[in-house]
């Protein structure tokens, strides 16, 4: 599947790769089919993007949610997770989306809506979780200060 | 929109499995009690719009290049 992308420009995806998201993305009903995409140049990067293969203007920049907080853990009803098929901690992946305002010292990662996704079928959900996290998770002090610790091993 | 009146108690089907009951009325304050298949998404329209709107925001990515220089 070929797809002009606002971040990557032309893009093709293998149709293997490809994630399906039957009820689309919260807001976005119609957007059903994604890669995700990870920046080559930048291998250490913690986000990497969840590029819509109908719609090349929607590319959502997604991190593991682990990398901020590790006892991320929101309760989601086994139902809801139906449509993606068996689960297990192999082929479960949950991303959260990333936020990139202009000031950047404002970016923050939305644990209230996780995405899951089975990487075995390849197919995903955006759901909204009943828990008590954060809709905008401040993230900047934390990246940097993950960097910097990183550096500093090296 | 289809408009129904109904009495605390009362209930609406929908869809042959789904019901609607009105639990309570208190003032402007409804409780509504919902009996849907578990797989059948319910969410207080404020937060989806909430989350519809942080995807929004997150798809324009204004700092994304600022972004890239750093991390």
């Amino acid at each position: 599947m070929l797809v002009e992308s606002k971040v990557f420009g032309e893009i093709e995806v293998d149709d293997a790769k490809i994630v399906t998201f039957e009820d689309g993305i919260i807001g976005f009903p119609d957007l059903k089919n994604f890669a995700i995409i990870y920046d080559e140049d930048k291998k250490d990067s913690k986000i990497s993007w969840l590029q819509s293969m109908d719609e090349g203007d929607f590319a959502l920049p997604v991190m593991n949610p682990t990398v901020i907080e590790a006892n991320y853990d929101p309760y989601v009803e086994d139902e809801l997770l139906k449509p993606l098929g068996e689960l297990n901690a192999g082929n479960l992946c949950v991303l959260v989306v990333v936020k990139v305002p202009s000031d950047i010292k404002k970016m923050s990662i939305n644990l209230k809506a996780p995405i899951v996704i089975n990487v075995d079928n390849r197919k995903g959900i955006q759901v909204i979780v009943e828990d008590d996290y954060p809709v905008r998770k401040e993230i900047y002090g934390m990246l940097k200060e993950a960097k910097e610790k990183a550096q500093e091993g090296k | 929109m289809l408009a129904l009146t109904r009495k605390k108690g009362e209930a609406l089907v929908l869809n042959n499995n789904i019901e609607v009951t009105v639990l309570e009325v208190k003032g402007d304050q409804v409780k509504i009690g919902i009996q849907a298949p578990k797989d059948v998404s319910i969410y207080r329209k404020e937060i989806y719009l909430q989350i519809q709107k942080e995807n929004e925001e997150a798809m324009n990515n204004a700092g994304i290049e600022e972004l890239k220089n750093l991390f």
